[in-house]
């Protein structure tokens, strides 16, 4: 048999033709009490076991119903009663019966059919549903941990060019401090030996005071020269390039706040900017100034590292000063500077950081003051430092 | 064998080293004749007498590590002191097994510069006698007659004169005239002495 009697999977087909016969059986016995009672028309419950059969039962069931019920209303209600025979007056009765019992029947059974197909194809949908959900959701979970490692790899990255860039600097540091040392080394190697010829030609009987007096004189000569040494390395650190050209301080402070967009968001500050309208331009070197911005930026964020229980604030702030000057102040929320260090932090080498050269903002220091201007830091009273420098106004191009 | 006055030579691009190292070597009577550049140090004529070389590390036209290896290609022997202004260990460790007596790092002391030259030129006195021993023997060993440099060849290959005499198709009296000769010649009083005379010239010819 065909899926038509699927509504009962696990109840057996015997089941249903005898559900058939027992409603065909409770419909004759219902009809027979209830005839001479209550007034019926037409045969109402064999109508009912006859739905009641295709419905629970399936088609064949139903069909089984429609024999019985014609056979029964034919043997008890169609004269000539309890007989097989029909007269003809009631032939059109009892085939009016026959026939729309099978339509009922038939119909029954196919709407039970259908609603059960629409039953199994709501359950199929359902699980093709939660399958695909399921698979979803894996491939979600996959992606979420995709983009972490994607994350991790790019921190990797990020820490590794940092990690370059550092190395880098160091190196040329190196070659720099190399050539540095040679340069220094040099007087110092004549001021040494003289100082040793000297001590021989006063050791020699009698002294050659000639030769002490001219050894003496080339000292103090290459001493001057090691300053002077010094000296032109400090003014090629200061001097070195420099390219002087009218600069927008605003544009520029923009400028160092997208490249350090990275380093900002990384490290969780929050960058304000507090920028004064129609600012005097500057004259200075655009790319020193860049650095100098860099180097308090990167400051003021290193600052902040350790700082978890309040917001890691970074303000930017351009001003002109009562005297007409441009001011420059980066404000942090950080660890702050002590009163005996304010002085000491632009010296080279010094750092209260853990992973610092000492070297950022004693550049900025020289920078600044080969520009003529000053750069000084203050405390923020409770919490933080704000690092600012000044620079004369460029007054033609004030706008 | 006089023994001619050594001298210092001093390569160093820098004007004031190489003065103070000149009056520092002055105060100690040793005398120093100074060279701005490599070049310079080669064009001058040296003189033969026991010399070592004072050489600055970084110089203009060639580094002194480099021109260490080209007078050893050149086979000009000149013991080595290097001096510089920012060495390091790689640096001096090239410098010391290319041979070279000290590495001094500026600014060093007087007495090390010092000392450092006197075992140069202790170093060069010694190869400079044995060169001269050498060219000696050299002089005597061409003093000979083509018979008779044939007849030493045989005498340190450890022949008798009976064997030369058959090798060489005469006489075993003759041989032993050319043999008295060879001796006398080479003022050897033994034949091991002959032999030690024979190696000396072998050896200087070969790196010749």
């Amino acid at each position: 048999m065909p899926s038509a009697s699927s509504p009962a999977k696990h109840v057996p087909l015997a089941v249903h033709f005898g559900l058939a016969v027992a409603m065909v059986s409770a419909a004759l016995g219902l009809t027979i009490l209830l005839r001479n009672s209550v007034s019926i028309t037409g045969y109402i419950f064999f109508y009912a076991a006859v739905v009641a059969a295709s419905w629970y039962g399936g088609r064949w069931p139903g069909v089984l119903a429609v024999v019985l019920s014609t056979l029964a209303v034919e043997y008890y209600f169609m004269p000539p009663l309890h007989s097989f025979g029909v007269r003809r007056e009631f032939l059109p009765l009892f085939i009016e019966f026959a026939a729309s019992s099978l339509v009922i029947s038939w119909f029954s059974s196919w709407r039970k059919e259908a609603e059960a197909a629409l039953t199994r194809a709501r359950s199929e949908l359902q699980i093709r549903v939660e399958e695909r959900t399921a698979e979803l959701r894996q491939t979600n979970q996959q992606l979420v941990a995709e983009i972490a490692e994607r994350q991790r790899a790019e921190e990797a990255y990020r820490e590794a060019q940092a990690e370059l860039a550092r190395v880098g600097r160091m190196s040329a540091l190196g070659t720099l401090a190399a050539s540095i040392s040679h340069e220094v080394n040099q007087p110092l190697a004549a001021v040494v030996t003289n100082a040793d010829a000297c001590s021989m030609w006063l050791a020699s009987d009698p002294p050659n005071l000639e030769e002490v007096r001219a050894a003496v004189d080339s000292i103090a000569r290459e001493g001057t020269r090691a300053s002077d040494v010094i000296r032109r390395i400090r003014a090629m650190f200061t001097k070195a390039g420099s390219e002087m050209a009218s600069v927008e301080i605003n544009d520029l402070i923009g400028e160092v706040a997208g490249l350090m967009q990275d380093e900002i968001s990384k490290n969780a500050v929050e960058l304000h900017l507090e920028l004064r309208d129609g600012l005097p331009a500057t004259i200075a070197d655009r790319v020193q100034l860049q650095q100098v911005i860099v180097n308090l930026v990167q400051n003021g964020i290193e600052a902040m590292t350790a700082v978890e229980d309040r917001p890691r604030r970074l303000i930017i702030r351009s001003d002109v000063t009562p005297a007409g000057e441009i001011l420059v102040a980066v404000s942090d929320s950080g660890i702050g500077i002590e009163a005996k260090d304010q002085k000491r932090i632009f010296n080279a080498f010094f750092t209260t950081k853990a992973q610092g050269m000492g070297m950022g903002l004693s550049i900025s220091h020289s920078i600044i003051e080969a520009h003529g201007g000053r750069l000084w830091a203050s405390s923020n009273g409770v919490h933080g430092a704000t690092l600012q420098f000044t620079l004369a106004a460029h007054s033609s191009t004030a706008s | 064998m006089k023994d001619p006055a050594p001298i210092v030579f001093v390569v160093d691009d820098d004007a004031s080293v190489r003065e103070a190292i000149r009056n520092l070597l002055a105060s100690v009577s040793l005398r120093a004749e100074t060279f701005g550049s490599t070049r310079e140090f080669l064009s001058a004529q040296r003189s033969q007498s026991p010399a070592c070389l004072v050489l600055d590390v970084r110089l203009p036209d060639v580094s002194g590590l480099e021109f260490q290896r080209e007078l050893a290609i050149g086979g000009i022997e000149i013991p080595i002191v290097f001096i510089t202004g920012h060495g390091d260990i790689p640096m001096s460790v090239q410098a010391m097994k290319a041979g070279a007596v000290q590495f001094l790092t500026k600014p060093f002391r007087g007495q090390e510069l010092l000392d450092a030259i006197q075992e140069a030129i202790a170093k060069d006195r010694a190869a400079w006698e044995r060169r001269a021993q050498t060219a000696e023997v050299r002089a005597r060993h061409d003093s000979l007659t083509p018979r008779e440099k044939e007849v030493m060849n045989l005498v340190v290959a450890g022949l008798l004169n009976k064997q030369i005499a058959a090798e060489l198709g005469a006489s075993e009296l003759t041989i032993k005239t050319h043999r008295g000769r060879v001796m006398e010649k080479m003022q050897a009083d033994s034949v091991a002495a002959l032999v030690r005379m024979a190696e000396k010239l072998k050896s200087s010819a070969v790196r010749e």
